[in-house]
């Protein structure tokens, strides 16, 4: 009864032994995923830094375009610039995030998704030729661009962070 | 455009400049960017918001805005401060009387409207925090003016700053630079650091304005465009872009995009 005690805590702790070996690299892991914030901007940045430079030189002319209504040729840069926007969006929101700002970058990821349908519209509109759509879907494109950054404040993104100076 | 300068050229101040768009659009509460502990803040507009498509007519310009540190810590001291506007718009100054600094030293604001009146182009007010030794900071506020001027043979805006109590008046030249990009225009200003307690300044509003008559013409000091196609009602523009350099080396900034609706 003892010998089978004894063999039963020591498969007890050969388990404990090997579920912790099993989740302390889980856990260490998870514990290097979760970054602090400056370390989290600091990686947002880098990425978003290429892609809003990308942006400006996609964007180059399409107010000029809008000026002489040439809208199909402002229509493809749009559409450059929502390309970029979405593979911008899909690369940061991989990127592991400081657990204290998990609700409110949950709030900016759903702006950030906005402004890339609200891209994707503006593109389609102009594609067929609607100036009216266009331009309201433009007014909620900037409005949305603001509440997103009012929501990040703190973060002081720069490249993550919504500017209409990008745009054209 | 200037007088004896720069005439019948379109400087650049505000005016529209289309992207799309409709209005209302971030303008409710300004924009804001926060740099560490420090948030600057912009906001503004044009009024009124309906505008030719094909010629610029009077407008005038609002612009307010500031720094507040997030912790609610002390302000840092402001060394230069620089207000980029756009470059389609006008800003003349053809036969408007200028005012130099030194008329303005140590004038109250009635005695300053009285000596400068006729070169008046704006007013607002201006807060700052005052940073005394063995006493806690404190608030005061100002009565701002503007005034058409030139310093140094360059055409300039003359800010003058005048608090009751305690009793203190700020004269601050913005000179008027011209520049390549979005904003074509600058109003630039160095805070110097015997102006005492005035660099830790917080929030100003200001309201730019000014009818006049030269030649028999009627003229206006800013005037503006909303230079958009037919097809479409409204645009949107950057519209103005605020810049504080510190005494620490660093330089905060923010900008502001706004619309206008054609007429």
């Amino acid at each position: 009864m003892q010998a089978s005690k004894r063999k039963s805590r020591c498969r007890g702790w050969i388990a404990a032994i090997v579920t912790s070996a099993a989740l302390l690299p889980a856990g260490a892991a998870s514990a290097a995923e979760a970054p602090t914030r400056a370390e989290y901007v600091t990686q947002l940045e880098s990425l978003c830094k290429p892609d809003a430079a990308a942006t400006r030189v996609a964007m180059k002319g399409a107010r000029a375009d809008i000026r002489r209504e040439r809208l199909a040729a402002a229509a493809e840069k749009f559409a450059a610039a929502s390309s970029i926007f979405a593979g911008t969006v899909k690369e940061i929101s991989a990127v592991a995030r400081p657990s204290a700002d998990e609700a409110k970058l949950t709030k900016w990821f759903g702006y950030l998704g906005a402004q890339e349908s609200y891209l994707r519209r503006i593109t389609a509109q102009l594609r067929a030729d609607h100036a009216i759509p266009a331009q309201r879907l433009t007014a909620r494109f900037i409005h949305n661009g603001n509440l997103a950054n009012n929501t990040v404040l703190a973060f002081g993104f720069d490249y993550c962070s919504f500017k209409f100076s990008r745009y054209g | 455009m200037l007088p004896g300068g720069l005439r019948g050229r379109a400087l650049a101040a505000l005016a529209a400049l289309a992207l799309l768009g409709g209005l209302g659009a971030g303008a409710a509460n300004g924009e804001r960017t926060q740099h560490g502990e420090l948030i600057v803040a912009l906001d503004g507009g044009l009024s009124p918001l309906k505008l030719p498509r094909d010629r610029p007519a009077p407008v005038s310009m609002h612009l307010e805005g500031g720094l507040k540190t997030a912790d609610g810590g002390l302000l840092p001291q402001v060394t230069a401060i620089e207000l980029e506007l756009p470059g389609q718009g006008v800003l003349s100054t053809q036969g408007l009387p200028t005012c130099s600094p030194r008329q303005l030293r140590d004038t109250t604001s009635a005695k300053a409207r009285e000596t400068c009146g006729e070169a008046l182009v704006g007013s607002g007010t201006l807060e700052a925090d005052v940073l005394l030794l063995n006493q806690n900071p404190f608030k005061i506020q100002a009565d701002l003016l503007a005034f058409n001027g030139r310093v140094r043979g360059r055409r300039a805006v003359i800010l003058h700053a005048s608090a009751a109590k305690p009793p203190i008046v700020v004269v601050v030249p913005l000179l008027i630079e011209h520049r390549s990009g979005s904003f074509e225009t600058a109003l630039v200003g160095e805070l110097s650091p015997t102006l005492g307690p005035w660099p830790h300044f917080a929030h100003f509003e200001m309201t730019l304005s000014r009818r006049y008559a030269y030649r028999g013409r009627e003229r206006s000091y800013l005037s503006a465009s909303c230079p958009i196609p037919r097809r479409f009602t409204a645009g949107f523009f950057s519209f103005a872009k605020a810049t504080f350099s510190l005494a620490d080396g660093r330089e905060v900034s923010t900008t502001i995009a706004r619309g206008c609706r054609a007429r």
